[in-house]
C-alpha cells in the first residue's frame, strides 16, 4: 500500500488545502458532487502528494517538485486563438470557464459545470487508485469543461478543437466524451498559456469509444514556462474500436500527462504516438497505463523524445495483459535523443503479462544524433547546426506523418519547427 | 490446440517432488538460542573468534537494522517474517571452522557426495577435458572444508572461508569488507552484516590468473535456521578469477530465510566471472515451504578496464529477490549480466540487475531469459543508469520471457536513466509462448512433445548457458529441464 | 501406400470445413502432384495428413500402408515414415540445426525400437547428405532456419528428408521463393530419393516444379475435393488453360 501519513503538509499541499477552502463558496456542484470533492481532498490531505517511493511516480516526485501552487486568479483573462487546423469546430474554455455560445448540429454538447450543478458528474469524480493524484486534484477543483456525445455512426468531417487557454492562477477542466458506435471523429485537446504568469492546471478527458468507433485524439500541450500541467486521459475501448492517440508536449515547467487506457472490447486497437520536445529547466512526464483486458486486441506505442538544455523527461509505459486476454499483440518503443549532457531522460517500459498466448514487446533506445547521418549531410555541404536540426526534425517528423490528415500533419509540423527554432 | 492444453495440465500437476536434493541429514549441532539480539551477535562473533573491530562492525549494522523497514517494492508476496523466531547460528557439533577433509564428520561428507560435489582433491571429468575445481563447503552457518588451498596458495591465491580470513588476513578483509555493499545498504544487507556466519573469501593478487575454478557449495540443513553467507572476492590489477556457487536445501514445510551478501572488487585490468546455480528448495506444489532467497550481490569495477560478469541460473527458492549489479567506476570498465530464471509451482522471482555507469567509456550487457510455468510469478527488474560525467556509456539489454500455461505471470520492469548525451542505450524485451508452429515442426520430425519443449526451451536459454564454465553448463541445462519436468523431458 | 477415403476435415477453432470428401490413392514408388488454385485446401491436406491438431477430421479415413493413422499424433506419424517439407519452415532460435537433426533422427529411431546413432556415424551421414545438396556444414551449426535465405530453408528441408529416410514425402509448395538454380538443386535432391518403396506427394500451384520432378499422376484439388486426375500432361494443360475449364466441367 502506498498510503503515507504526513503530519506536516508541504507548502504546495497547504496551498491546495487553502485554495479548496477559499473556493468552496463558488465551486459548482450539488451535494453528491461536494461529497465526492471533500473525499478526494481529504485523501489528498492525508496521503499527501506522491513521492518517488510510489512506483508510478518514481521519476516525478511531485511532493518535492511542486514547490508552490498559485492561488486562483479571478481577474486573469485569456483570449481564444485561431484553431490549429483551419475549419475546426472550436470549443473554447477561457480561464477555466467554458464558453458555449451556440449549439452544434452534429452532436450533443453541454457545459460540464451544468453536470456538476445537477449532480450527474458526481460518479465521475473518482481517483483511479491510491496513486491517482491527478484524479484527486482535478476532482476536488474542477469547475468546467465540455460534455460531448457523438451519436452512433456520425462521421464528423471537421476536427473538434477543445481549446483551453489561461492567463494565470488555477484552471481545472474536464471533458467527458462519448463516441457512439461506428462514429468517426478527430478531436484536438489543446492547452495553452496566454501570459507568462504562473498557472496550475489540471485536466481530465474521460472518453469512451463504443463498438467500431474510429477516433483520432490529439493532446497538444504548450503551456507557459512557469506552468504546472497535470493532465490525464481515461479511455475505454469497446469492441472493434480504433483509437489513434497522439500526445505532443511542447511547453510547461512541470508536466505530467497520464494515459489510462482500458481495452474492454475484442478486436479493439490502440495506436499511441507521443512526441516530447523538452528544453529549458523543465520536467515532463508521460505515463501510460494500458490494460489489455479481453482477447484479440492490439496496440502499438511509439514515443519520441528530444531533450535540450537542462530538461528532464520521463516515459513510463505499463502494458498489462489480463489472464484471459489471449492473442494480445502489444508493441511499444521509446526513443530518445539527448542533445546535451545536462539533460536527462528516464524510461520505464513495463510488461505485466498473465496470459500465455500473446506477443508483447518493448524497445527503448537513448542516443545522440547518429554521427554517420550527420557526416553524410555535412559532406553534402549542409552546415553542422542545420544538419543537426534536420535530423532532429526527421526523428520526430516520422511520427507526425503517420497521421495522414494533411492539414493536421502540416499544423503539427509547424508547431515542431517553431519549437525547434526557439530551442535548438 | 489440444496438445498444448495437455502440456499446461502437466505443468499444473508439477510438484516439486522433482526436487532431488530435498533429503535431510541427522547431524548433531551447536546452535545459538533462537532470536536476534546484541547477545546473539556477540555469541556468533565469539564462536568465530573474531577481533573486536569485527564485533563492533556487526553491532553497528544491527543497530542500524533495527531502524529499517523491510522493502516492499518487489513483486513478491509472503507473510511477515518474524526475525525473532529464527536461529542465527547452527554448526555441526564441534565445528567452528574448516578442517582437513579427514577430520570432517563422515555424515557431512556423505551429504556432499549425495549432492555430487567433489570434496576430495581430485580432477573431475568435464567432457573430454580434465579440470580441477577448488571447493569451499558451507554447511548451515560454517565452512566445513576448503579444498586445494595449498595448491592455490602456491599461485598466491587466497581461498578460504571468510571466518578464517577475518582471523588470518584481517587487513585485507577490513580494507574491502563493506566497501561495495555498505552495512547501510538495504534491509537484508544490513541484517546480513550483523549476523553473517560464513562464506568464502577470495583474493587474487596482481597479475595472477587463478589456476582453477573456485566454487562454494551452500547447504542449509538445520530447521528454522537462517543462512547468512558473506562472500568477498578481490581481484588485484590484471588478475583473473572464475567463481561458482551452488545452493541446495532439504524439503521442509516451513519457509527458511537465506540472506546473503556478495561483494566483488576488480582493480585495474582485472576480471571476475561469477556464476551461480541456485537450486534452493522451492516449496511443494501447494506453495508450502521453500527458501526465501533475499540476496544482495554487487561488483565494483573499481579499476580501469576491469570487468565483472555475473551469470545466474535460478531454478530454486520459493521467493527470489536478487539483483547482481555492477558499479562501472573505472574508465573503460565492463559489466555483464546473464540470467536464466525458471519459475514453476508457486515460486515467485523478482530478479535482475543494476548497471551503474560512472566512468568514461564504460559498457554493459544484459541478457535475461525468464521462463514461467505453473502458478509462478517471474519478474525481471533491471536498472541502467549513467552519471552525468560518464561519457560514451554503452548498454545493450535483451530481456525475453517465455510463458508455459495461462496461470503464471511474466513481468518486465526496466529502469533506464540517461544523463549524458553520449550515452547509447538499447533495450529490447519480448514476451511470448512456445509457438504452435515451432512445436508442430518438431513433432512432424518425430520429436515427441516433451522432448520438443525441452529442445525449444534449451534453445531459448542457450545464449546464457554458453556463459557458464563448461563444467557447469551441462549441469545447469539438466537442472532447467528438471525444474520444468512434466512439460519437458 | 496412401489411401484417403472420403476425407472431411475442418479447422478446429472455428469449424470451417476445408476438406470436403476427398479421395486419393498414392502407390509406393509413385510421385503424385496435387495442384489447385489458392484456397483449394492444398496446405490443409498436408497438415491433416501429418497430424496437425488445429484440424479435425470429421468423416472418412486416411490409410497408410493399410492402417488408419487418424489416432496417431504428429510425432508418431513421423516415426512411421511420414515427412512433410514445409512451405514456410519455422525458425527455432538457439537450437543448432545439427542438434535438431540429431534429436529428430534419434527420437524416430527410438520410436521404431532401433539403436541411437553414434556421433561419428551421425556426422558422416549429415556430411554426405549435405554435400549432395550443396549445403555448407557451417550453416548447420547455425540455429535452425534462423537467418537462412529462402533457398537455404528449402534445401535444409530436403536435407532433413534425406536424413530421416521417410517412405511418404509430402512437399508443400517447395518451389515457392526459389530461383531456378536452387529449384534444380532441390529437385535433384528429391529425385535422388525416388525409389520403388517410397511415395512422394508434390503440392504445387505451378507446373514449373513438375518440369524437374516429373510426376506419375496429377490431381486437381478444388474446394476440398479432387475434381480431376490424370497423367503428367494434365499439369501442362492446366498451365496453358488455367483452372477455370476444369472447374466448370466439374461443376
Amino acid at each position: 500500500m502506498n498510503i503515507q501519513t504526513t503530519n506536516r503538509l508541504t507548502v504546495a499541499e497547504a496551498a491546495l488545502v487553502e485554495a479548496y477552502n477559499e473556493q468552496l463558496s463558488d465551486l459548482p456542484g450539488d451535494g453528491a458532487v461536494f461529497a465526492a470533492r471533500d473525499r478526494l481532498l481529504d485523501d489528498l490531505k492525508t496521503g499527501g502528494l506522491p513521492t518517488r517511493r510510489i512506483e508510478t511516480w518514481h521519476y516525478t516526485d511531485l511532493k518535492s517538485l511542486l514547490r508552490n501552487v498559485p492561488a486562483r486568479d479571478r481577474r486573469a483573462v485569456a483570449e481564444a486563438t485561431a484553431p490549429l487546423v483551419a475549419g475546426s469546430e472550436v470549443l473554447v474554455v477561457r480561464q477555466g470557464v467554458a464558453d458555449l455560445r451556440s449549439n452544434v448540429d452534429a452532436f450533443e454538447i453541454r457545459r460540464y459545470a451544468e453536470s456538476l450543478i445537477d449532480g450527474s458528474a458526481a460518479a465521475g469524480l473518482t481517483a483511479l487508485d491510491f496513486d491517482d493524484a491527478i484524479g484527486r486534484i482535478n476532482g476536488s477543483f474542477v469547475r468546467d469543461g465540455f460534455v460531448l456525445d457523438i451519436p452512433a455512426d456520425a462521421e464528423l468531417k471537421a476536427p473538434i478543437e477543445l481549446q483551453v487557454s489561461h492567463g494565470a492562477g488555477q484552471v481545472h477542466t474536464r471533458f467527458p466524451v462519448n463516441f457512439g458506435a461506428g462514429s468517426k471523429a478527430t478531436v484536438i485537446e489543446r492547452h495553452r498559456a496566454v501570459s507568462e504568469n504562473a498557472a496550475f492546471v489540471s485536466t481530465i478527458s474521460d472518453i469512451a469509444l463504443h463498438d467500431g468507433a474510429e477516433i483520432t485524439w490529439i493532446i497538444f500541450q504548450s503551456q507557459g514556462e512557469f506552468d504546472t500541467h497535470l493532465g490525464q486521459i481515461r479511455v475505454n475501448l469497446g469492441k472493434d474500436a480504433k483509437l489513434r492517440l497522439f500526445v505532443i508536449n511542447a511547453g510547461g515547467k512541470l508536466v505530467r500527462q497520464e494515459i489510462q487506457i482500458s481495452v474492454t472490447g475484442e478486436g479493439a486497437d490502440l495506436t499511441l504516438r507521443g512526441i516530447n520536445l523538452l528544453g529549458g529547466d523543465t520536467h515532463t512526464d508521460v505515463t501510460l497505463n494500458l490494460g489489455h483486458n479481453v482477447p484479440h486486441t492490439t496496440s502499438t506505442e511509439i514515443v519520441r523524445n528530444v531533450v535540450f538544455d537542462r530538461a528532464k523527461g520521463v516515459f513510463q509505459g505499463m502494458i498489462r495483459v489480463a489472464p484471459d486476454a489471449q492473442k494480445t499483440d502489444a508493441r511499444m518503443a521509446c526513443n530518445t535523443l539527448l542533445m546535451t549532457d545536462d539533460g536527462e531522460f528516464a524510461v520505464k517500459p513495463e510488461l505485466e503479462i498473465f496470459a500465455d498466448d500473446v506477443q508483447c514487446g518493448h524497445g527503448a533506445t537513448v542516443a545522440d544524433i547518429d554521427d554517420n547521418h550527420l557526416y553524410y549531410l555535412m559532406a553534402r555541404g549542409i552546415p553542422e547546426s542545420k544538419a543537426r536540426a534536420m535530423l532532429v526534425n526527421a526523428f520526430v517528423d516520422e511520427i507526425v506523418e503517420e497521421l495522414e490528415d494533411e492539414a493536421l500533419v502540416e499544423a503539427l509540423e509547424d508547431v515542431i519547427a517553431t519549437w525547434l527554432e526557439k530551442h535548438a | 490446440m489440444a496438445a498444448v492444453q495437455e502440456t499446461i495440465d502437466q505443468v499444473r500437476q508439477i510438484d516439486v517432488d522433482q526436487y532431488k536434493y530435498g533429503f535431510e541429514t541427522e547431524i548433531e549441532v551447536d546452535k545459538a538460542p533462537k532470536g536476534l539480539s546484541e547477545d546473539i551477535i556477540r555469541f556468533i562473533s565469539a564462536k568465530k573468534e573474531e577481533p573486536e573491530w569485527m564485533l563492533e562492525w556487526r553491532l553497528e549494522a544491527y543497530r542500524r537494522w533495527l531502524t529499517l523497514e523491510e522493502p516492499s517494492w518487489a513483486r513478491v508476496h509472503y507473510p511477515k517474517i518474524d526475525f525473532n523466531d529464527l536461529y542465527y547460528y547452527a554448526a555441526p557439533k564441534g565445528t567452528t571452522g574448516p578442517k582437513s577433509i579427514d577430520e570432517v564428520d563422515p555424515e557431512i561428507l556423505k551429504v556432499y557426495e549425495k549432492l555430487g560435489i567433489p570434496l576430495r582433491e581430485q580432477e573431475i571429468l568435464a567432457g573430454v577435458q580434465k579440470s580441477k575445481i577448488a571447493v569451499d563447503a558451507v554447511f548451515d552457518s560454517v565452512s566445513v572444508v576448503t579444498t586445494f588451498k595449498e595448491e592455490l596458495k602456491k599461485a598466491g591465491v587466497i581461498f578460504m572461508s571468510i571466518s578464517e580470513a577475518i582471523r588470518e588476513h584481517p587487513d585485507l578483509v577490513r580494507k574491502y569488507l563493506g566497501s561495495v555493499v555498505p552495512t547501510t545498504d538495504n534491509f537484508y544487507a544490513t541484517l546480513n552484516s550483523a549476523v553473517f556466519t560464513d562464506g568464502s573469501f577470495v583474493f587474487v593478487p596482481k597479475g595472477v590468473r587463478c589456476p582453477m575454478e573456485l566454487s562454494t557449495y551452500f547447504r542449509i540443513n538445520e530447521k528454522n535456521t537462517g543462512q547468512f553467507e558473506r562472500t568477498l572476492i578481490i581481484a588485484e590489477e590484471g588478475a583473473y578469477v572464475s567463481y561458482l556457487e551452488g545452493c541446495t536445501a532439504p524439503q521442509r514445510d516451513e519457509n527458511q530465510l537465506h540472506a546473503a551478501v556478495v561483494e566483488l572488487v576488480a582493480l585495474d585490468e582485472a576480471e571476475i566471472k561469477y556464476s551461480t546455480v541456485q537450486n534452493w528448495y522451492p516449496g511443494d506444489k501447494e506453495g508450502k515451504g521453500g527458501i526465501y532467497n533475499f540476496v544482495t550481490k554487487r561488483g565494483d569495477c573499481r579499476g580501469k578496464n576491469s570487468k565483472i560478469s555475473w551469470t545466474q541460473v535460478e531454478t530454486g527458492s520459493a521467493i527470489t529477490w536478487k539483483y547482481p549489479s555492477c558499479i562501472l567506476r573505472g574508465d573503460g570498465s565492463r559489466g555483464e549480466f546473464y540470467s536464466i530464471a525458471v519459475s514453476n509451482g508457486h515460486q515467485q522471482i523478482d530478479s535482475g540487475t543494476k548497471m551503474i555507469h560512472l566512468g568514461k567509456n564504460t559498457s554493459s550487457r544484459i541478457i535475461s531469459k525468464g521462463i514461467a510455468a505453473g502458478f509462478s510469478e517471474n519478474t525481471y527488474r533491471g536498472q541502467v543508469s549513467t552519471h552525468r560525467k560518464a561519457e560514451n556509456a554503452r548498454n545493450f539489454t535483451q530481456c525475453d520471457s517465455l510463458l508455459i500455461g495461462d496461470k503464471c505471470g511474466a513481468h518486465t520492469v526496466p529502469y533506464i536513466e540517461a544523463r549524458n548525451s553520449s550515452a547509447h542505450f538499447e533495450h529490447e524485451a519480448t514476451t511470448s509462448k512456445i509457438s504452435e508452429d515451432q512445436l508442430f515442426y518438431c513433432l512432424q520430425r518425430g520429436i515427441p512433445e516433451e522432448a520438443a519443449i525441452a529442445l525449444i526451451v534449451n534453445g531459448f536459454v542457450r545464449e546464457v548457458i554458453q556463459e557458464l564454465p563448461m563444467e557447469f553448463a551441462v549441469e545447469a541445462q539438466k537442472l532447467i529441464n528438471i525444474s520444468l519436468e512434466g512439460s519437458v523431458g | 501406400m496412401l489411401e484417403i477415403r472420403n476425407l472431411h476435415a475442418r479447422i478446429a477453432e472455428d469449424g470451417t470445413e476445408i476438406i470436403r470428401g476427398l479421395n486419393l490413392t498414392v502407390k509406393a514408388g509413385e510421385v503424385a502432384a496435387i495442384m489447385g488454385p489458392n484456397g483449394s485446401g492444398k496446405s490443409t491436406l498436408s497438415y491433416v495428413l501429418s497430424g496437425r491438431e488445429d484440424y479435425e477430421v470429421t468423416e472418412g479415413d486416411i490409410l497408410y500402408n493399410g492402417e488408419s493413422i487418424l489416432e496417431l499424433d504428429a510425432a508418431e506419424r513421423a516415426a512411421k515414415g511420414l515427412f512433410l517439407a514445409f512451405q514456410y519452415p519455422v525458425e527455432i532460435p538457439g537450437v543448432a540445426t545439427m542438434q535438431f537433426l540429431k534429436v529428430a533422427m534419434n527420437e524416430q529411431r527410438k520410436a521404431r525400437g532401433e539403436d541411437e546413432l553414434t556421433t561419428p556415424d551421425f556426422m558422416r551421414r549429415v556430411k554426405e547428405a549435405a554435400a549432395k545438396l550443396q549445403i555448407n556444414t557451417e550453416m548447420l551449426k547455425r540455429p535452425l532456419n534462423v537467418g537462412f535465405s529462402g533457398g537455404e530453408k528449402k534445401r535444409a528441408e530436403i536435407l532433413q528428408m534425406a536424413l530421416l529416410e521417410p517412405s511418404l514425402c509430402i512437399l508443400d509448395e517447395t518451389d515457392s521463393g526459389l530461383d531456378i538454380d536452387a529449384l534444380k538443386i532441390v529437385a535433384d535432391g528429391v529425385n535422388a530419393l525416388r525409389s520403388p518403396d517410397r511415395a512422394v506427394i508434390v503440392i504445387t500451384h505451378y507446373q514449373r516444379l513438375l518440369e524437374y520432378i516429373v510426376p506419375d499422376s496429377v490431381h486437381v484439388l478444388y474446394k476440398g475435393q479432387v475434381i480431376k486426375s490424370g497423367g503428367k500432361e494434365l499439369a501442362l494443360e492446366l498451365e496453358s488453360n488455367g483452372y477455370a475449364d476444369i472447374i466448370d466441367a466439374a461443376a
